[in-house]
């Protein structure tokens, strides 16, 4: 299994001020997310994936690591066409109508 | 960290935003039917605990390395290329037949993850939290480590200064193993110290 995570260096999740790898569900689950498609349609190639998380966490590096890393897979998802531009948008509004 | 569960809020803005992001990814076949618990259940069990396990079966077949982790145990893991940033502080502390060290972290969920991983579930519950320091004896017991009364329990809270990795006692029947064969008798849970080998 591709080992998604660096130890060290701009990419590497929390482990510093007693913080969890997970504090919440969620992050375990685009954790896994981005683990099966960095298997399945990158064949284990975690590097275009990595890229983007590295400029996520540049781009915002006081937002939370685990949102940056939702960012950076939303990112890779829809700049190499795994998914329209503009899916997820759709998807969320149509989970949360009153919102729209 | 919040540990009230009774008044339930909405999904926030991101967990929304990943369960769109799971069920678009999921639709297209990008998503192998259990494969996110499968990442999650190896990263807690397999690949992280397997540092430690290497720190561990190094300790056991080299006395100067088992020296040095337990006088500085952050330098002594770096030697095998595990570790974090400076100032994460590593302190390993060893099981013999008298002494038991378990760790808990009673204000979070403090741990040494270069080593060990992702944290059970269970490590981070409340009650495991509270009762490890009230009553470790009952918890170890209930946990499937009962100790002889003779044996002393040190528990051990972490904290984002300290983490704490046990040594386990080596098992017995192992003088003639390798190094590796070694690696793959040491768990996680001995590595916490809810379990002896």
């Amino acid at each position: 299994m591709t080992d998604l995570l660096d130890v060290d260096g701009p990419a590497a999740p929390p482990r510093s001020n007693g913080e969890l790898v997970f504090d919440a569900p969620w992050e375990a689950r685009v954790f896994g997310l981005a683990a099966a498609v960095v298997e399945t349609r990158f064949d284990g190639d975690r590097e275009p994936f990595r890229q983007r998380l590295i400029a996520a966490i540049a781009a915002d590096p006081e937002r939370p690591y685990w949102v940056s890393w939702a960012v950076a897979l939303e990112d890779l998802v829809t700049t190499t066409g795994l998914l329209p531009t503009g899916a997820v948008d759709a998807a969320v509004a149509g989970r949360n109508p009153s919102h729209s | 960290m919040s540990e009230d569960h009774h008044n339930p809020t909405p999904p926030s803005p991101i967990e929304q935003r990943v369960a769109a992001l799971e069920e678009l990814l999921t639709e297209r076949g990008y998503v192998p039917e259990g494969f996110i618990e499968d990442v999650n259940r190896a990263y807690e069990n397999d690949i992280g605990p397997m540092n430690g396990a290497n720190v561990v079966a190094r300790a056991w077949t080299d006395p100067e390395y088992k020296a040095r982790l337990l006088t500085d145990g952050t330098a002594a893991i770096a030697e095998l290329g595990f570790g974090g940033p400076e100032g994460h502080y590593v302190k390993v502390v060893e099981n013999t037949a008298d002494v038991h060290n378990v760790v808990v972290c009673t204000l979070c969920s403090c741990y040494p993850w270069p080593v060990l991983g992702l944290p059970p579930k269970w490590y981070k519950d409340a009650p495991y939290r509270s009762r490890m320091v009230r009553e470790p004896r009952a918890l170890l017991a209930e946990m499937g480590c009962p100790l002889d009364d003779d044996v002393e329990i040190r528990v051990w809270d972490s904290s984002a200064d300290a983490r704490y990795l046990v040594l386990p006692a080596r098992p017995g029947g192992t003088v003639g193993l390798s190094e590796d064969e070694l690696v793959g008798l040491v768990t996680r849970d001995s590595m916490i110290g809810v379990a002896r080998l």
